[in-house]
């Protein structure tokens, strides 16, 4: 009896700050987001602020840019993140490398590889800086704006920078405990090292790189430091665009803010789902 | 332990401040009173120099003469009155917040929503001794009343920012500019609003291309708006191109832009402070070189004022604080452009000979305009309500492809 | 032989990738004047130190506040997540998967979003610019890092481990300090050093609900990078990564210490 229950007293500190705080927070946003906001004066229910938002031209250019910002880094440090791992599990020292260069990233927070991009690739960075000294541009402004652009790829960089270490990261700890006898015996049966990546490593690594994935994603999707310091005047990154409509002093407004909240955790979830399964079906084949 | 805590701070949250005493003593006894209490003044921390004025000046002033501990705290007006709107509606009565450094669309916000304690400035001594209350900028902030509850702090006017070694001749008027920036394409840019000094920047374009008249007694529509304000629409959408990032996109804040220009990124930059940009020449910021300018047209200007939310917890303090900011000595400190640079709110005619002086003896470098140019060629701010119209606009039409 | 070539040209891009951006920090965070196109500063200055160490920019004072928060968030999520880990890896029980579909929720909901909703409610109760208020929604985001890290950790340990030592005649406390602690310390410092990696990190929490009371280092920092001023912004970086560095350090010492020394006085 007394065993039965340990689990969730166990597990019940946890469910209560969880209940408490993340829980009743989404529950009020949604609640918000459908117009319900007493203290406003607001007391009916209602679809239009989704039926507003979701179509006016500037969230949907929001969504857009979020999501390409997102998705492009997501994968693109995924990719690079599994062949960085794969080329320093084939080291011997491979355990130390990854840890303390892995650390570093880490403990550099968001805002500051922010700075770090900015210092080089800023119009005005060390990057032009170098190509003015040798010739290969004659100007600050040859140098491709890179940042407050539409094309996000200041924004991208800053997420790699910490994303490709996490990948590396997580897939090498994986990596290390696939014993080598798997690639033996793919070598043995004639598959070339290419071969046995794709068809022996990866299928065991695709737990751990779904779960990057969707750690990556969901965070650069939702991120606010990143797009509001990187990003273009227009179009906004949504996450950004939420706390600009919260600020709004006219409270009535307040609801748009929350739809804006909802439908980026709603779109996280159907795509984390999304992804799982897909993986899912990588994964058997 | 942690229930506890969470009652204990509920109940902070919730007591009355009794204050009826405040209307009733003298300003002397509540001076003494303030004694040995910590005074928290919100405000916008992006300028360094204003930090600097407040940390360095000011606190270690009125700790010595007062006994009264400063306390800054560096944040965006519209999330200091975000923040007390929200206490508002849920019945704060005793926040966190003593003095805010506050004005135009704002000031109008906290007074609709009765965010603000007052009238108090009848009764700061140097209030009445040193503040033309009759002057229109400090009966009006953005063309609505003040009465009493706010006090004013500093002038502003909007000069532009440039280096004479890059641009020779300074544009005089909007025409002017567009010819600049086609010739010097990408090294022109402004900060986006909602960024206070952006902000000042089209409504002054608006000004010179309609003319300020237009603007008195406006209708709070936004089609109206629209309507009037469309020449300068269509200019800035003519001038888009030849800016930085050709127009695409914007500096977010005017404390980027000051560095790009420090960078020698773009040629121009903007500043609400006319001395400032001799102080940072001191520092080595901006280059030698660099002076500023207005448009013949004349330059926006407006008083920035400092006000005591409702339930501010520690009003006497506040109180004391804001009249010591009025006093001659802290004037004049806050208008030297080596530490601030901001102008006076003092009356002229209310100073003495010798207070005179210490003002005229502050050296304000080539790079200022002299202030009675700066004062003949000011324009009023519009009423604070059509601010966020126009920035709304602005934003639909501007930015992007 | 190829490949060993290979594999050094790659690492090499990957420490350039890292390294030479902190490099480029540190040369910023000496400058002077560096101002276009020099490639390297043309003059040097202590300048943005001189600015930190200041007692008027309060940064020092600001730094130690910032470190003390994140280790209360961190020992309270440690508090509830280990027990949390050691129900999700060693029990079967009803509504397991929904458990740990919302203990791991927070890596996908947006904390902008949670802070934003819950902020009104903190106001109403009074969490609102508290320290408590901030090291609550500091929780959150963290507790999955450190569920997943200390998930493992005892799936690693087994079950049967505490079992056998409690048969053998072991009271629940000398197991707890001779089996138990010993094998999950590694992973309790591992899961502890993100928690509070995450939480010194935070930025936009702490300024929503913090309402400006409550000053993290973080908070500090940010309208320096903001507004493109890379002298101070890069002091103050360097000095947030020296900081974690340290504190990691010699939370990582102390706590090996304290353990061998609760060892020795309990035998």
């Amino acid at each position: 009896m007394k065993d039965k229950l340990k689990p969730y007293i166990l597990l019940s500190p946890v469910l209560l700050i969880i209940a408490l705080v993340f829980l009743s927070g989404i529950i009020m946003a949604i609640v918000q987001s459908f117009g319900y906001f007493r203290v406003a004066g607001l007391n009916e229910f209602t679809l239009r602020y989704y039926r507003e938002v979701l179509g006016s031209d500037s969230f949907l250019s929001s969504l857009s840019f979020s999501l390409y910002t997102s998705l492009v880094s997501s994968i693109v440090a995924v990719i690079f993140g599994v062949l960085l791992a794969n080329t320093i599990a084939k080291y011997k020292n491979g355990n130390n490398v990854i840890k303390y260069l892995y650390g570093i990233p880490i403990i550099v927070p968001h805002i500051v590889s922010v700075l770090l991009v900015y210092n080089i690739l800023s119009n005005t960075g060390v990057l032009p800086r170098i190509l003015y000294g040798i010739g290969i541009i004659n100007s600050a402004s040859e140098f491709p704006s890179l940042l407050y652009d539409e094309n996000g790829i200041g924004i991208i960089i800053t997420y790699l920078w910490k994303e490709i270490p996490f990948v590396a990261f997580t897939t090498y700890t994986v990596l290390a405990r696939i014993s080598d006898e798997f690639l033996e015996v793919a070598s043995d049966l004639g598959a070339t090292n290419k071969q046995a990546f794709f068809h022996v490593t990866l299928p065991l690594l695709m737990p751990s790189i779904l779960s990057s994935f969707i750690i990556i994603f969901a965070f650069s999707f939702g991120a606010y430091e990143v797009p509001l310091l990187l990003g273009p005047t227009k179009p906004k990154a949504l996450a950004v665009q939420a706390f600009i409509e919260y600020s709004n002093p006219v409270l009535e407004n307040r609801p748009y803010a929350m739809v804006i909240n909802v439908i980026i955790t709603f779109i996280s979830f159907i795509l984390a789902s999304i992804y799982y399964r897909l993986f899912q079906k990588i994964h058997k084949y | 332990m942690l229930v506890l805590s969470i009652f204990n701070l509920t109940a902070c949250g919730k007591g009355k401040i009794d204050e009826s005493d405040i209307f009733q003593k003298d300003f002397e006894e509540l001076v003494e009173e303030a004694r040995g209490t910590t005074v928290t003044f919100y405000g916008w921390g992006g300028s360094g120099q204003t930090n600097a004025w407040i940390d360095g000046y000011l606190t270690e002033s009125i700790k010595k003469d007062y006994d009264i501990k400063v306390k800054r705290v560096g944040m965006n007006m519209d999330e200091i009155l975000n923040k007390l709107l929200n206490e508002k509606q849920l019945d704060v009565e005793v926040g966190n917040i003593d003095v805010i450094w506050i004005n135009g669309e704002n000031f109008f916000t906290a007074r609709e929503n009765d965010l603000l304690f007052g009238p108090f400035t009848y009764k700061l001594d140097n209030f009445n001794k040193y503040i033309d209350e009759n002057s229109l900028d400090i009966r009006y902030d953005f063309g609505y009343p003040v009465e009493g509850y706010e006090a004013p702090y500093g002038k502003a006017q909007l000069v532009m920012v440039y280096d004479s070694e890059k641009i020779k001749d300074p544009p005089e008027n909007y025409r002017e500019l567009l010819e600049l920036a086609k010739s010097n394409p990408g090294k022109i840019t402004y900060s986006a609003p909602p960024d206070f000094t952006g902000s000042a920047f089209i409504r002054n374009i608006i000004y010179d291309i309609i003319g300020y008249e237009s603007f008195t007694n406006l209708e709070l529509d936004e089609d109206v708006v629209r309507n009037i304000i469309k020449p300068a629409i269509d200019y800035l959408r003519e001038l888009k191109p030849y800016l930085w990032r050709e127009g695409v996109t914007y500096p977010s804040d005017v404390a980027l832009l000051n560095n790009m220009y420090s960078d020698g990124e773009v040629w121009m930059t903007l500043d609400y402070h006319p001395n400032s940009p001799y102080g940072k020449i001191l520092t080595g910021e901006y280059s030698d070189s660099t002076r500023t300018h207005i448009f013949e047209n004349g330059a926006i200007g407006n008083t920035h004022f400092l006000a005591i939310p409702y339930n501010a917890p520690n009003k006497k303090g506040a109180m004391a604080l804001i009249d010591y900011i009025l006093s001659v000595e802290s004037q004049a400190s806050k208008y030297d452009p080596n530490i601030w640079g901001d102008l006076p709110v003092l009356d002229n005619e209310k100073l003495s000979e010798d207070e005179k002086k210490i003002f005229s003896s502050i050296k304000l470098g080539e790079a200022t305009i002299p202030q009675d140019i700066l004062f003949q060629n000011r324009l009023p701010e519009v009423s604070a309500e059509i601010i966020p119209l126009i920035e709304k606009i602005w934003i639909e039409e501007i930015p992007g492809e | 032989m190829r490949d060993k070539n290979q594999y050094k040209r790659i690492l090499a891009i990957f420490i350039c990738f890292l390294i030479i951006p902190l490099g480029v920090l540190l040369i910023w965070s000496f400058s002077k004047n560096w101002s276009w196109p020099n490639v390297f500063p043309s003059k040097f200055g202590l300048r943005g130190w001189e600015y930190f160490f200041d007692s008027s920019s309060n940064s020092i004072n600001i730094l130690f506040f910032s470190i003390c928060l994140s280790l209360v968030v961190t020992f309270f999520t440690l508090i509830i997540t280990i027990p949390a880990a050691k129900a999700l890896s060693f029990y079967e029980f009803k509504g397991k998967k929904i458990i740990e579909l919302l203990i791991y929720a927070p890596i996908i909901v947006p904390p902008v979003a949670v802070a934003m909703g819950i902020h009104f409610q903190f106001i109403k109760i009074g969490l609102a610019n508290t320290f408590i208020g901030v090291v609550l929604v500091h929780i959150i985001p963290c507790i999955p890092y450190s569920v997943r890290i200390l998930k493992s950790v005892f799936e690693l340990m087994g079950r049967n481990i505490e079992e056998e030592a409690l048969d053998l005649g072991a009271n629940r406390l000398q197991c707890y300090i001779y089996i138990t602690l010993p094998l999950i310390l590694p992973g309790v410092l591992s899961a502890g050093s993100i928690v509070f990696i995450v939480s010194f990190s935070q930025y936009f929490l702490t300024f929503l609900i913090g309402g400006g009371r409550v000053v993290t280092f973080s908070m500090l920092m940010f309208p320096f990078i903001q507004s493109g001023d890379r002298m101070i912004a890069s002091v103050y970086s360097i000095v947030f990564i020296v900081t974690t560095v340290v504190v990691l350090f010699i939370v990582e010492k102390m706590t090996y210490k304290f353990y061998r020394d609760v060892k020795r006085w309990y035998l």
